[in-house]
């Protein structure tokens, strides 16, 4: 991975952590103070209801008060035999917007009763005479009616007339239409769960609309107020259909619990307050690390535009433009960097040419030493035959001619070797431009092979040939390619004096070709390898130290590459790839 | 004296023909009559039997009788008796203090309710209100539990406002004088025993005005541990509350006709109050009818109506002898 990417990369992580961290602290606060404020809500209006509870408890307590004080009901008091008042309080309840209505004797005998009017002369008998009805208040009564039992929120009032007296039980029913009456802000509602059944009921939990919906889910909150005989809160259902309970236990006249409020209120808001929150911060998360991604990649750009630079320098460098550069533009570690790097190019420009010198100087003087020697060696017989000329003619003058007809053979011999010599050196010095095309590679080696057949068996050598049928053509020139191999061959048969075996084996690599000519000669050293395609290198005592290095020339120039494996000893093998 | 012990009606109507006959009969006028009750019948009931023809008949509806001047006893008085059928009882109440009908039926709670000196006609009591099981309904313990458990003294003194007699018999105590002999008394206890494990049933009304004792009765049901639900569609109930009317002043043939209207076998026929008993118990055996209250049948008058009483002992209609004060056009 780049430098710049991971850079880049490592800003973008930094920056969406980052953000999604604020996102997250935004949301969780928000939710906090949200939750906060439905809590207050909640209690205020858990309050309000309360409020809202006791005014229609003082409102019936009113309307019993006001029933008991009209002229027909002390009437009924006064009256021994009241049968003729069966029928009396229903519509007495219904002219006073009651939903219950009992009139009831002192000796707590039903006189009447609008809800149940087949109950007359049954017995009230919680109806306690010692009590003061009058000052007791509303309470909730579990009302038992015809076919079914009822929540009702009541009051007593006592009808007197000296020692007679009549009670007057009126009430509102706690049902769906009480329920409905009550005034709530939107996203409220109020559930009721009248606790007319030993066990849990679902039908018992009712609102505003009838039953209410999802009953069981409640029945946790519900029993746990019963049993606890406090106030609850649960969070029932989840997103956006999720409510907020707060549970209010209703207990009744013997302090039992008769019902429980269930006051509601919807996280629709939260949720919908949240999910905008969300959207909201989700796009300006998006915006912000999109600008730190921008902003990232300039940064990245510009701090690794130097380090790019010396990389490519230093590729340049290694390409061989050795004097490559950078702008040093800053003073911080990248400029100190880039300094030093110039610094180093700089340093290594010098050493080459003082390196190219010393070897400039060194190849003339192997150059000069070479050609000392070579040309040494007919320089010699040349003045040995001119000397021979001159004392003929001066001594002997009658032999003379047959010196001088001798003396100029070797002359002409000598001079056609010092020709050999200076060809060889020019041949060296004007290498020609590989003409490429495809050549039957073994064709070539073993024409090449043919011509030395005289040779080899004359040295005692044994040629093999180890050629991969994969191989078919190679692009080279053929006349250059010929001069490579008769050079490796003619090294090969020199380097086995004592006869032996010359191998030359070719394998298919993978798009390219390598070329192995191995001898069973005395090998090479270490540093005879490291020198051996040095021009005018030589380890015979015979040559010009110039076959190998034309050799490595031709295969560089046909894009390959040479290379020697040797032992002292164990033979030499010399390794082409093209 | 009982708490709940019944008035003196009969002294009540004497009274009132002494007032009526203080005054000179006219004729002429239309009299209206106004029922509770709509037979839909395609021939009208006898109401009236005795001076007057009938002219007009839609059943349910109403009824016009015409005077006959041809009558055995002489032409009535009234041109015209018109009968408006299908008329609650609180409406028919009403129409008596507007001056809209002449004569109408008294329910207990409008009896209650009369002004002072308002003229009522009562006859003795001739209806017979009883609880009727289905021929199916064959769980004898059950309806034994129910007879147990009603409380007639109650339902007479209460919601019949002590109109009637209590009664466990089928034929009142002026007609057969042994009606005594059927017990009304209830055994809560015993009840329990009897409808242990009884399964709820439906005890169907369809007249509104009996419909309050209807529910006093599921209440004293309840008592017994019985659950019964009171139906408005009788036909499909397990037991229904009717009532019963005593079609002859023979107990023998009154028996006999209360038999047939229930459905029951015609009961063996005697010449003494022996064989009444002993075909009445044998009726009530098995308790699939249960006798609870004998009433009478009584009617509101207008001041306007004067003559005798237009209603018998028996509850027939006489109104040959009445005339309207003020003659209507």
């Amino acid at each position: 991975m780049m430098f710049r990417t991971r850079l880049l990369l490592i800003f973008t992580v930094t920056i969406v952590a980052a953000v999604g961290m604020v996102e997250v602290l935004v949301l969780a606060s928000t939710r906090e103070a949200f939750e906060r404020s439905q809590t207050q809500r909640a209690d205020v209006l858990t309050r309000q209801f309360r409020q809202e509870f006791e005014r229609r408890g003082q409102e019936t307590v009113r309307t019993v008060t006001a029933i008991a004080a009209l002229d027909a009901v002390h009437k009924i008091a006064l009256q021994p035999d009241s049968v003729e008042y069966y029928d009396y309080a229903a519509p007495l309840a219904k002219s006073h917007a009651l939903d219950l209505l009992e009139l009831v004797s002192g000796d707590a005998t039903i006189v009447s009763s609008a809800e149940w009017p087949a109950r007359f002369g049954y017995k009230e008998d919680w109806l306690t005479p010692g009590a003061d009805w009058n000052r007791r208040g509303a309470f909730l009564r579990r009302q038992e009616l015809d076919q079914r039992v009822t929540l009702s929120l009541g009051a007593v009032s006592i009808a007197a007339e000296g020692d007679h007296k009549l009670y007057v039980v009126g009430g509102q029913e706690l049902d769906r239409d009480f329920l409905a009456t009550l005034v709530l802000p939107e996203g409220m509602r109020v559930l009721l769960y009248r606790n007319l059944e030993a066990q849990f009921s679902a039908a018992d939990l009712i609102g505003a609309t009838g039953p209410a919906a999802h009953a069981e889910q409640l029945r946790p909150l519900i029993e746990r107020v019963q049993k606890q005989r406090r106030e609850a809160t649960a969070t029932i259902g989840s997103g956006a259909e999720a409510e907020t309970f707060q549970a209010v236990p209703l207990p009744g006249l013997d302090n039992s619990i008769l019902g429980v409020l269930l006051i509601a209120s919807s996280r629709r808001e939260l949720v919908r307050f949240e999910n905008s929150l969300l959207g909201t911060g989700i796009a300006v998360a998006g915006a912000g690390i999109l600008v730190g991604m921008i902003l990232s990649w300039w940064a990245t750009a510009r701090i690794t535009r130097p380090v790019r630079r010396l990389a490519e320098s230093a590729g340049r460098v290694a390409s061989g433009e050795w004097n490559a550069t950078v702008e040093v533009s800053s003073a911080d570690e990248i400029g100190q960097l880039a300094r030093a790097f110039n610094r180093m190019t700089g340093e290594l420009v010098s050493q080459r040419e003082r390196l190219v010198q010393a070897e400039r100087v060194a190849a003339w003087r192997e150059l000069a030493r070479r050609l000392a020697h070579e040309l040494k060696n007919p320089l010699f017989p040349l003045q040995i035959t001119v000397e021979n000329m001159q004392r003929a003619r001066d001594g002997y003058p009658e032999q003379f001619d047959e010196v001088f007809r001798e003396g100029t053979t070797t002359l002409l011999a000598e001079l056609t070797h010092l020709k050999q010599i200076v060809g060889r050196f020019s041949d060296f010095a004007k290498m020609p431009t590989p003409e490429i095309q495809a050549l039957d590679f073994h064709a070539l080696i073993t024409d090449a092979l043919k011509l030395f057949e005289g040779q080899l068996a004359q040295a005692h050598v044994r040629a093999v040939t180890e050629l991969d049928p994969r191989v078919r053509t190679v692009n080279a020139d053929p006349e250059q390619m010929t001069r490579v191999l008769r050079n490796l061959i003619l090294n090969a048969i020199d380097a086995m004096p004592e006869g032996g075996t010359l191998t030359v084996r070719t394998t298919a690599l993978d798009g390219r070709t390598r070329l192995e000519i191995t001898d069973t000669g005395q090998g090479l050293t270490p540093e005879e390898c490291e020198r051996l395609f040095t021009p005018y290198y030589t380890t015979k005592t015979h040559g010009t130290g110039l076959g190998l290095a034309i050799v490595q020339s031709v295969v560089s120039d046909h894009g390959g590459r040479i290379s020697v494996e040797s032992e002292k000893g164990k033979g030499a093998t010399f390794r082409i790839e093209l | 004296m009982s708490k709940y012990a019944a008035p003196n009606i009969a002294l009540l109507a004497i009274l009132a023909a002494g007032a009526f006959a203080a005054t000179r009969p006219q004729y002429g006028g239309i009299l209206r009559v106004e029922l509770r009750q709509n037979p839909e019948t395609p021939d009208p009931p006898p109401f009236l039997t005795h001076g007057f023809s009938i002219t007009r008949w839609e059943a349910g509806r109403r009824a016009v009788y015409e005077a006959d001047e041809n009558a055995a006893g002489g032409r009535p008085f009234l041109d015209t008796v018109e009968i408006v059928m299908g008329r609650p009882l609180r409406d028919q109440s009403n129409d008596l203090e507007l001056g809209r009908a002449d004569v109408v039926e008294l329910g207990p709670a409008e009896f209650r309710r009369q002004p002072a000196g308002r003229h009522v006609w009562t006859s003795s009591p001739v209806r017979v209100l009883a609880l009727v099981f289905q021929a199916r309904f064959d769980d004898a313990r059950v309806r034994e539990a129910l007879a147990l458990a009603v409380d007639r003294t109650a339902i007479h003194a209460v919601l019949l406002q002590r109109q009637g007699e209590i009664s466990g018999a089928l034929l009142p105590q002026w007609l057969s004088g042994y009606a005594f002999l059927f017990s009304t008394a209830t055994d809560l206890g015993r009840a329990r025993q009897l409808a242990a494990g009884a399964r709820p049933i439906s005890l169907g009304v369809t007249d509104a005005a009996t419909r309050p004792i209807a529910e006093r009765i599921a209440l004293n049901a309840r008592d017994a541990g019985l659950r019964v639900t009171v139906a408005p569609q009788p036909d499909n109930a397990d037991v229904r509350l009717v009532e019963l009317r005593i079609a002859s002043a023979e107990p023998a043939r009154a028996l006999a006709a209360l038999a047939a209207s229930l459905g029951f076998p015609e009961p063996a026929r005697g010449d003494s109050p022996e064989p009444w008993h002993t075909a009445e118990r044998a009726l009530l055996d098995g308790f699939r009818v249960i006798p609870l209250i004998h009433l009478p049948d009584v009617y509101g008058v207008a001041p306007a109506v004067k003559g005798a009483p237009g209603v018998t002992p028996l509850g027939e209609w006489r109104f040959e002898n009445l005339w309207l004060e003020v003659a209507r056009p």
